[in-house]
């Protein structure tokens, strides 16, 4: 199994407050490996450390075999790394149309497009039906949808997911699960950041738990679904 | 009142819906009826049959020169605030650096007696107001919102600032004798003289549709793609592989292109350039027109840069019991934007896009409390 992204030691300041403690990670080829933890805990932040959209203070990230700690974010998109901002991430006015079309903004191959365009709304037919409605007015669900299909229509390497159940009703989570699921099947590699620690156990398999900047615990997502003192903090069951 | 500002929407979208509708042939002989329209305007033979449109109190020659500069500035501010989203306040900055840039190389009065025609400053002065515009852009874009506003800011008051106090930029005398630009008739008289300011609106007029037609095949194009995705969402832009900063300083230069071309314009018009001509005001009222207009429209950009500077002239030579209008005009205007800005915030004639951006923040407004 080779290494795809190897975080080591990345600390991250937020002016004087730091907000990542040293934190190591690696995720490997064809993996689903999850980051839970409690809000605050720092996982949106260690996403934006990898993603390139916050700098960071000091370890390293090498992605790919390539060390791209000090990148710029747009080419460590060009790189195969792409990130489905949590929440409100799309672009409110443009058309889903528009918005795939602006995860593929790093291509040039439009037959390849096409084709990932095709699969994406095979993917979330939801968006097709919609495929003319502007951004903004998508509900919750479809604009979670919409950044998940948009991040892919990058062909990334690495799929960095924030918090993909934000907000949904338990229907939806189920659903968009299967999907993140389905994707990995077909051949990307996803981390994943979750406070929904229920769900991405059970589909990870690897993950990680954080806690006020540090990584505390490690392990496959079986093993960390039966710990009792995950059990304890995140699946609310004693 | 509600079911009157219905029937006014709906009035205005079926006109919108028809407009897009419309035949191709259709739309292209709207859009040359329009053009032609406003070529045949300055002409008294044409205008004098309009009614209460044409000015009372001033050449209305001159007072359409002057609001086709102000729609041409209102054209190049669309591209950085309507586009790209980046609040930039001082404008007018790069007007002057543009204006300067030509009385500097061909007036008689500056120190360094280049005399150069109007046409070989002309390119001089566009590339100094890019490089200008780069310059100033490089440190100041990576700041967001609030304070590259007042960078910008700061960037036309030290403009003004040393054209008013530096001695090679001759303060409020100025440099006078700046050149026209080139052409005759063929009886030898000059077409560009200081009688007949209608050349000179032609001559931006042109200048207009020339730069509207790049500027709508810059905005259809990657670039006007990745434009539209900073001022959507900066964050999404970047992760979606859009170098946002090069973008962003794209956006500035040509802004500041058109500025310097607006400028230049000026100065070959009006044969004399001093540091009154750069009150911060100018800068104000460009933004204003944007806005009001339907900021990242270009339509609504030409609109509102026309209506802003044919309203503030209009008032001109006007009594109304005894008082001068004009000297109430910013009164007005500034009625006018709050009025605006209540019912209308996302201006005449809005983008489609911008438009469905107001009602997100809107709504997220709500949401964070």
């Amino acid at each position: 199994m080779t290494t795809l992204l190897e975080i080591e030691d990345v600390s991250l300041l937020y002016g004087r407050i730091k907000a990542l403690h040293g934190i190591s990670l690696t995720v490997n080829e064809g993996e689903i490996v999850a980051l839970i933890g409690a809000n605050g805990a720092g996982k949106s932040t260690t996403m934006r450390a990898i993603s390139g959209i916050r700098p960071i203070a000091s370890g390293r990230i090498v992605f790919n075999g390539e060390d791209i700690s000090k990148l710029r974010a747009d080419l460590r998109v060009r790189r195969g790394l792409c990130q489905a901002p949590e929440g409100r991430g799309i672009f409110p006015g443009m058309t889903v149309m528009e918005n795939l079309d602006m995860g593929a903004y790093t291509r040039r191959d439009r037959a390849e497009v096409a084709k990932d365009l095709a699969k994406v709304l095979e993917l979330f037919p939801r968006l097709a039906e919609r495929r003319k409605q502007v951004g903004g007015t998508l509900s919750g669900g479809e604009q979670q949808m919409l950044a998940v299909g948009r991040a892919l229509m990058s062909r990334p390497k690495l799929l960095l997911l924030d918090e993909p159940s934000m907000g949904l009703a338990p229907m939806l989570i189920q659903q968009i699960f299967s999907i993140i699921t389905e994707i990995n099947q077909q051949g990307t590699t996803i981390l994943l950041v979750e406070q929904n620690a229920q769900q991405a156990l059970a589909r990870a398999h690897r993950a990680y738990v954080l806690e006020t900047g540090r990584i505390v615990k490690e392990g496959s997502g079986a093993d960390l679904l039966h710990d009792p003192a995950v059990k304890e903090a995140y699946l609310g069951v004693a | 009142m509600t079911s009157v500002r219905e029937w006014i929407y709906s009035g205005r979208h079926a006109v919108g819906e028809r407009w897009h509708n419309a035949p191709r042939w259709m739309r292209w002989a709207v859009i040359a009826a329009v053009i032609v329209f406003f070529y045949a305007l300055p002409n008294r033979e044409f205008y004098q049959w309009l009614g209460p449109i044409p000015t009372t109190g001033s050449n209305f020659g001159q007072v359409l020169f002057t609001i086709s500069i102000y729609v041409l500035l209102a054209v190049g501010l669309n591209i950085v605030v309507g586009f790209a989203g980046l609040l930039d306040l001082g404008y007018f900055g790069f007007f002057a650096v543009g204006a300067y840039t030509v009385a500097v190389l061909t007036s008689p009065s500056s120190d360094l007696k280049t005399l150069w025609p109007w046409l070989l400053a002309l390119p001089v002065a566009l590339v100094l107001t890019m490089i200008s515009g780069v310059m100033l852009g490089t440190p100041t874009l990576r700041l967001r919102g609030d304070y590259l506003a007042i960078v910008t800011l700061g960037f036309a008051e030290m403009i003004r600032v040393a054209a008013t106090s530096s001695e090679f930029l001759k303060g409020q005398r100025g440099f006078n004798q700046i050149p026209h630009p080139p052409g005759s008739y063929s009886d030898g008289k000059p077409i560009f003289g200081v009688l007949d300011p209608r050349p000179y609106y032609w001559l931006v007029l042109t200048l207009i549709i020339l730069v509207v037609i790049g500027v709508r095949n810059l905005n259809r194009s990657r670039v006007g793609r990745a434009w539209i995705s900073i001022r959507e969402d900066e964050d999404a832009a970047q992760l979606m592989g859009v170098p946002t900063f090069k973008f962003k300083l794209w956006a500035f230069a040509s802004g500041a292109f058109i500025g310097g071309l607006a400028g230049a314009l000026f100065a070959g018009k009006q044969n004399f350039v001093s540091s009154q001509n750069l009150e911060l005001l100018n800068s104000i009222i460009i933004l204003a027109a944007v806005i009001l207009g339907g900021s990242g429209n270009i339509v609504g950009a030409i609109v509102g840069g026309g209506l802003v500077a044919y309203m503030i002239e209009r008032f001109r030579g006007i009594e109304f019991f005894g008082v001068e209008l004009y000297e109430y005009r910013f009164m007005f205007f500034g009625l006018v934007l709050v009025v605006m800005m209540i019912f209308r915030p996302q201006g005449l004639i809005p983008n489609r896009r911008r438009a469905a951006e107001f009602k997100d923040r809107r709504k997220e407004v709500i949401v964070g409390g």
